[in-house]
């Protein structure tokens, strides 16, 4: 597997039972990326939003409820330490378990705020997460059922894994990614509780590349 | 022409822009997917050495959990990379032992396999691929987490 151009070097190895997860040099990449924006998520503090009151000087500031904010600090956290399973998982329906619980956690995130677009929002993004479980869990069974093995160690290089199976995970995973286009459409980015909310985007980003090295190294 | 483009252009960016249709836009995409994926079905080649095993017994009581072996002994289960499991097949395999009174007794065992404490254990499951097991009930707990936060919230 380490010979494909993709990957780099073998790091290290860690082994669960049949499920062995590696860190290459790629897979080291994202894995410190993740957990730098876990220590970030860990050490903010929330944003407190200002607004200008229309027509005078007087500025008055956003209450941050300590109740939401320690939630929405426990889903990010959540969130960050699942896309750590996900970069370095070795096994592909390992990995789509992580990616699943990335996009449940994606929703917890927004669900701290008291918003009513910022929850319509979530609940729109619920119901795409929910349907690329589908898309995901139907590609990692046909790579299953064809091949036998589920093991990217043992798929590597050998172009085994269908075609449709690999555009299933895919499209599982921009399901799943989808979170972002929902952050910038409703403006959650804005809303109280920011920081918690750059996680979304790590973890998408995250799990989108780790998908393209996977679809090329099986 | 060029002007009525550029009005379908604006109709269009104007619809999408709604967060709303966003779920459209990814069911249309999954419906071209899905169609592909039906179409490429008879491309699908299977491949003969399988790593978990595909016979069925279909007159066990276990019918479709039977993964064959007798409770209580050294079972042999194909794993993947058996040197990261020696403990696979001694874990007691399967069965309670009410649960193989049960299976000696009743035909249907195998289609009860959450109705009675201990039932059948899928030792491929928990031995060779616990991390699985691990994450499953972990993305339980995140919703369980999120919706007794929402249930417990005072608006």
């Amino acid at each position: 597997m380490f010979n494909l151009p993709i990957e780099g070097e073998e790091l290290f190895v860690l082994e669960f039972g049949d499920i062995v997860n590696y860190f290459s040099l790629y897979t080291t990449t994202l894995f410190l990326f993740a957990t730098a924006f876990i220590i970030i998520a860990i050490i903010a503090r929330p944003e407190r939003q200002t607004d200008i009151v229309f027509g005078t000087d007087a500025v008055y500031t956003k209450e941050i409820n300590p109740d939401n904010l320690r939630f929405q600090r426990f889903m990010a956290i959540a969130c960050g330490l699942a896309t750590l399973g996900a970069v370095c998982s070795g096994d592909l329906f390992n990995f789509c378990l992580f990616t699943a619980l990335i996009g449940i956690t994606n929703i917890g995130i927004v669900a701290g705020v008291n918003n009513r677009y910022v929850l319509n929002a979530a609940y729109n993004y619920g119901i795409v997460a929910m349907v690329a479980t589908t898309f995901l869990f139907g590609g990692a069974a046909t790579a299953l059922g064809t091949c036998g093995t589920l093991s990217i160690w043992e798929l590597a290089g050998l172009g085994m894994v269908p075609l449709a199976a690999k555009m299933f995970l895919v499209l599982g995973v921009m399901g799943e990614g989808m979170a972002p286009f929902y952050i910038a459409k409703a403006e959650i980015t804005r809303a109280p509780g920011a920081p918690y909310v750059l996680m979304i985007h790590v973890s998408s980003l995250l799990i989108f590349l780790r998908i393209i090295e996977i679809i090329l190294t099986v | 022409m060029i002007r009525l483009i550029g009005k379908g252009f604006r109709t269009f960016s104007k619809w999408m822009s709604t967060y709303e249709n966003l779920v459209a836009v990814y069911a249309v995409l999954g419906i071209i997917v899905a169609m592909c994926g039906i179409i490429m079905v008879p491309l699908i080649t299977y491949h003969e050495d399988q790593i978990y095993s595909k016979s069925i017994n279909r007159d066990s009581p276990l019918d479709p959990y039977d993964r064959g072996g007798i409770p209580f002994t050294k079972v042999d289960i194909e794993a993947q990379y058996p040197e990261n499991s020696p403990t696979a097949g001694y874990v007691t395999t399967y069965l309670t032992p009410f649960s193989w009174f049960l299976a000696n007794s009743s035909p249907f065992l195998g289609t009860t396999i959450v109705a009675h404490p201990g039932g059948i254990l899928d030792e491929i499951l928990y031995n060779t691929r616990g991390l699985d097991t691990v994450v499953e009930t972990s993305i339980l707990f995140t919703a369980f987490a999120i919706a007794s936060f929402l249930f417990r919230r005072k608006e």
